[in-house]
C-alpha cells in the first residue's frame, strides 16, 4: 500500500515541480504576506506608531495560515480537479491500485507544497521582519499544511474542472483569511476554546509564540491533534467522493 | 479471454446496460459495435473494473490494459516517464521495467519522441503513448474505446497495423466503434449493442446471413432496428 502511494505522490511531485509557473506564483503568494507587513512596518515607523506591534503581529499571523493554503492550491487543483477535465484519471483508476491510495498519493504531494509555502513565508518574515515563531509552533503549525491539503484534495474531487476547481478553492484560502481577521478585529469575540479550533487555535499560537514568546505544550498538542481529526474527515469525504462512478468521466 | 455474463449497469433512473452477455476470445479482435449510448462505453469500464456492475459479473483471464476515454495524458511528462510510471504502479520490478519500457518503445516505433513531453504531441502520437501505457504490463487482454476518434488517416492505419500485431501474438481486444468501416477492416468477431442488450454477436458474414442481408450496415440497421447509421 506504501508503496503505491509512494509512486503516485513521487509522480505528482515531479509533474508539479515542473510547472514552474504554477510554483512561482504559489512562492510569490507565500512572500506577499512578509513584503506587505515589512511595508506596513516601515509606514508605522515613519508615523512614529511604533506600538502597533500587536496588529504586525496579528497580520503576520494571518498571512501564515493563508500561506499553508496557497502552497498547494495549484497542485491540488491540477492533481484531482485537473486529471478529471484532461480525462487521465480514468486511465489512472484502471491500475491495479486503490483510489484510497490515488488519493492519500495525491494528499502527500499537496500536503509537501503546502508545508513548502508555509516554510517559505515564514522565512520571508523571519528575514524580513527578524520575528522568528518559538520552535514549539511547529508543532501546531505543521500538521496545518497536511490539513489544508486535504480539504484542497477534498474540494478538488468535487469539482469537474480546473476552472470550478480554482473558484472554490480560492474560497477556501478565504477560510484562514476570514478567521485571522475576523480575530484580529473583534479579538473580544475570541473565547478561550478558540485555542483548539483548527485555524483559529493556530493564529492564536502565532500571536502569542511571535509576540510575547508564550507558548503552551498541551494546547499545541491538542490543537494538532484537532488538526489532524479535520484532516482525516476531509480525506474521508474525498475518498468517498473518489469511489463514486460520475468521478470517472470526464468533463 | 473475456467472459461478459448478464452485465447490468444503472445510472440513477436510466438503465444503460440491461443485459449483456458475450465472450471475446485470445488471439481475436472482437468489435464491440453500437450507436451512440449504446452502452459501449459503460460496458468496457464495468469490464475494467472502473465502475462496479449493478448484476451480472466479467470474467477476465489475464491481465487488463485499456485506452478508454481518449489518451488522457500527463503533458509535463515524458512517455519514458509515462510508461515508467505505469509499470511502476503495475508493480513490475526495476530492471524489468527498464527493458519493458525499452521494449514498448521500440514496438510502437516512439524512440525519437520517447524522451520528450507529451505536451506538444498530435493526436497520433498521444494515441501511441496512451497505447503504451496500457501495455507496458503485457496484458493478455485490451480493451480499446473508440481509439481512432480524431485520428488522421497514418495514424489510424499505424494503430490497426499495431493491433493486429498484438492480435498476432496472441492478446484478446475488445474494441469499442460505431464506425462500420473500422469495424469491418479490424475485427474478427462482431457484438451488436443496442439499448443496453446485446442485438447479434457473429463475424461480420454471420450477421448479414442472421439479419438476412448483404452487408454489415444493412445487418446493423436490421439488428438495432435504426436507419440513423451511414456508411461512407
Amino acid at each position: 500500500m506504501l508503496k503505491q502511494v509512494r509512486i503516485i505522490a513521487g509522480k505528482e511531485l515531479m509533474d508539479s515541480w515542473r510547472d514552474r509557473r504554477g510554483l512561482l506564483s504559489a512562492a510569490l503568494y507565500s512572500l506577499m504576506g512578509p513584503v506587505v507587513v515589512w511595508l506596513v512596518s516601515l509606514a508605522l515607523r515613519k508615523g512614529g506608531n511604533a506600538g502597533k506591534t500587536e496588529v504586525l503581529i496579528a497580520m503576520m499571523s494571518v498571512f501564515t495560515l493563508v500561506s499553508a493554503f496557497v502552497g498547494g492550491m495549484n497542485v491540488a487543483m491540477d492533481s484531482v480537479a485537473g486529471e478529471r477535465e484532461r480525462r487521465s484519471l480514468l486511465p489512472l483508476l484502471m491500475h491495479p491500485v486503490s483510489r484510497r491510495n490515488v488519493l492519500l498519493g495525491k494528499w502527500l504531494a499537496v500536503a509537501v507544497f503546502s508545508t513548502a509555502g508555509l516554510t517559505v513565508n515564514v522565512l520571508g518574515f523571519g528575514l524580513l521582519l527578524g520575528r522568528w515563531p518559538p520552535a514549539a509552533l511547529a508543532l501546531c503549525l505543521v500538521p496545518l499544511s497536511p490539513m489544508a491539503a486535504a480539504l484542497e484534495i477534498w474540494v478538488s474531487t468535487v469539482c469537474r474542472g480546473i476552472k470550478e476547481a480554482h473558484t472554490y478553492l480560492s474560497m477556501l484560502v478565504f477560510l484562514p483569511m476570514g478567521v485571522g481577521m475576523s480575530m484580529v478585529f473583534s479579538p473580544l469575540a475570541v473565547r478561550p476554546w478558540w485555542n483548539l479550533l483548527p485555524v483559529a487555535g493556530q493564529q492564536l499560537q502565532l500571536e502569542a509564540g511571535l509576540g510575547r514568546g508564550e507558548w503552551g505544550l498541551l494546547r499545541i498538542l491538542v490543537l494538532a491533534l484537532a488538526t489532524a481529526v479535520l484532516t482525516a474527515l476531509a480525506l474521508i469525504a474525498a475518498a468517498d467522493r473518489l469511489e463514486q462512478d460520475n468521478v470517472v468521466y470526464g468533463g | 479471454m473475456i467472459e461478459v455474463r448478464n452485465l447490468r449497469k444503472q445510472f440513477g433512473a436510466v438503465a444503460v446496460l440491461r443485459d449483456v452477455s458475450f465472450r471475446a476470445s485470445d488471439g481475436e479482435i472482437t468489435g464491440l459495435l453500437g450507436a451512440n449510448g449504446a452502452g459501449k462505453s459503460t460496458t468496457l469500464r464495468t469490464i475494467c473494473g472502473v465502475l462496479k456492475p449493478g448484476g451480472g459479473e466479467a470474467r477476465i483471464d489475464g491481465g487488463v490494459g485499456g485506452l478508454l476515454d481518449h489518451a488522457g495524458l500527463y503533458s509535463r511528462l515524458t512517455p519514458r516517464e509515462i510508461f515508467t510510471f505505469s509499470g511502476q504502479l503495475h508493480g513490475i520490478p526495476r530492471p524489468r521495467l527498464r527493458e519493458r519500457v525499452e521494449e514498448v518503445l521500440d514496438f510502437l516505433g516512439m524512440r525519437p519522441l520517447a524522451d520528450r513531453r507529451t505536451g506538444g504531441f498530435s493526436q497520433g502520437e498521444r494515441m501511441k503513448t496512451a497505447l503504451g501505457r496500457a501495455v507496458i504490463h503485457s496484458p493478455k487482454n485490451l480493451l480499446l474505446d473508440e481509439p481512432t476518434n480524431g485520428l488522421d488517416v497514418p495514424s489510424v492505419r499505424a494503430l490497426r497495423l499495431l493491433l493486429r500485431r498484438m492480435r498476432d501474438m496472441g492478446t484478446c481486444i475488445l474494441f469499442s466503434s460505431h464506425v462500420l468501416d473500422e469495424v469491418r477492416a479490424l475485427c474478427d468477431r462482431v457484438v451488436v449493442l443496442s439499448g443496453g442488450r446485446v442485438a447479434g454477436e457473429g463475424t461480420p458474414a454471420d450477421l448479414c446471413r442472421q439479419a438476412g442481408v448483404r452487408t454489415l450496415e444493412d445487418a446493423f440497421v436490421a439488428l438495432t432496428g435504426t436507419a440513423e447509421v451511414s456508411s461512407c
